[in-house]
């Protein structure tokens, strides 16, 4: 059983998706989230802060998702921290570098309550299981 | 959370998962994404005017020479507009439209699916809510009865067994409220799916405006280029920032002025 207060930090420049995120986590039973809307607002609240998971967009100014997820990685006191991109971009060479970079999961936009409930479980899966 | 997963596409979930076990089980996994993007670049667009002309052979020496020297005028303008990078530059900008019309049709698309879906699922709520609030009062008049004296024991036992099925009833009816209310929301995504892509016409305008304008300053005589062309060069992209400069346009109203006083 996932522990309902995990931290979360929605990473999306448009504040209507991170709302949509918000709200359909918080009907997952997840309501402490946070909201950055860029990698490098995203980057300053994780070294600031405890979290415990995040869901970042892709295509963002200042600092995209990739470089943020990078730079997470690299980075000794988060690289254990799950990182689900939900995103717009659908072209396999930004499926596999995301892989590659080290995402927990990848959701496409738009997409349904039921596939981020579905990928937000596998990821609490492979990490319980770890 | 029983619907399935009918937006996820099986085939990208496998890719996802096959590249996580290669990055995880060696750390040299190479993809064979290079090739794909190497055959998105255009070729180079070919203007063979200069070569066919040149290559033109005449009997006549006065025609010859003529020929010859606008053969040679034909390839000094060819070469300089691919020196300039206009050739490709202008082929861009046309292939850019048809993609541009496609965006605008995945814009119209997506805002008038959304405006429908939030529509449907508005007028398959409203009826439920009516539903709960209709049924509610009437059982509240009867128990209003109870209360006043005016129901008979036979009265009393049917509402209890009405009260008893409305609250039932209500739970399962806010339940379908509640994922119409969600749906509803989700619905909302058009705008960012909406945004990226209109942020991206907006860029593309912008670039064609820029490429258009710079070949039309360079196709004038040279006294009206010094004055409009930008000292720097001429292939520098989108303005990010016309504050303060006076070689850039900084809005339409600006262009169709430079335009007019060119004689267009």
């Amino acid at each position: 059983m996932v522990d309902p207060n995990i931290r979360f930090l929605v990473v999306d420049d448009f504040s209507t998706m991170r709302r949509i995120v918000r709200n359909l986590l918080k009907e997952l039973g997840f309501s402490n989230v946070d909201e950055a809307e860029d990698g490098v607002v995203a980057l300053q609240k994780l070294r600031a802060g405890s979290f415990d998971f995040v869901v970042a967009d892709w295509n963002m100014p200042n600092m995209d998702g990739l470089t943020m997820l990078q730079t997470i990685r690299a980075d000794a006191n988060l690289k254990h921290l799950p990182v689900l991109m939900v995103t717009a971009e659908a072209k396999k060479e930004n499926i596999i570098a995301a892989a590659q970079a080290g995402a927990n999961g990848y959701v496409v936009k738009p997409f349904t309550a039921a596939v981020l409930d579905e990928k937000l479980g596998k990821v609490f899966a492979k990490m319980a299981s770890a | 959370m029983s619907q399935t997963a009918e937006r996820d596409n099986p085939d990208l979930e496998a890719l996802f998962d096959s590249v996580v076990e290669a990055r995880q089980s060696s750390a040299a996994a190479a993809p064979a994404v290079a090739a794909a993007v190497a055959t998105l670049v255009p070729p180079a667009m070919t203007l063979a005017v200069g070569r066919e002309a040149s290559g033109v052979e005449s009997t006549h020496d006065g025609h010859s020479e003529l020929i010859q020297r606008i053969g040679h005028l034909t390839r000094s303008l060819h070469d300089s507009l691919r020196e300039l990078g206009y050739d490709k530059k202008i082929e861009q900008a046309a292939a850019a439209i048809p993609d541009t019309r496609d965006r605008l049709a995945y814009v119209a698309n997506l805002t008038g699916d959304a405006a429908d879906k939030v529509l449907t699922l508005t007028e398959r709520t409203l009826p439920l809510q009516e539903a709960i609030g209709a049924e509610a009062r009437t059982l509240s008049r009867q128990w209003q009865a109870l209360f006043d004296k005016r129901l008979s024991v036979e009265d009393f036992r049917e509402l209890v067994g009405q009260t008893r099925d409305y609250l039932e009833a209500v739970p399962r009816q806010t339940a379908e409220a509640h994922r119409n209310l969600r749906d509803i929301m989700l619905a909302q995504d058009f705008h960012d799916l909406t945004g990226q892509v209109i942020r991206k016409i907006t860029e593309m305008a912008q670039r064609v405006e820029t490429e258009l304008v710079g070949l039309l300053v360079e196709s004038v005589s040279p006294a009206t280029r010094a004055e409009y062309a930008a000292p720097s060069g001429l292939i520098n992209g989108p303005v990010i920032n016309a504050e303060g400069r006076s070689d850039v346009v900084a809005n339409q109203a600006q262009v169709d002025d430079l335009l007019a006083s060119l004689g267009f």
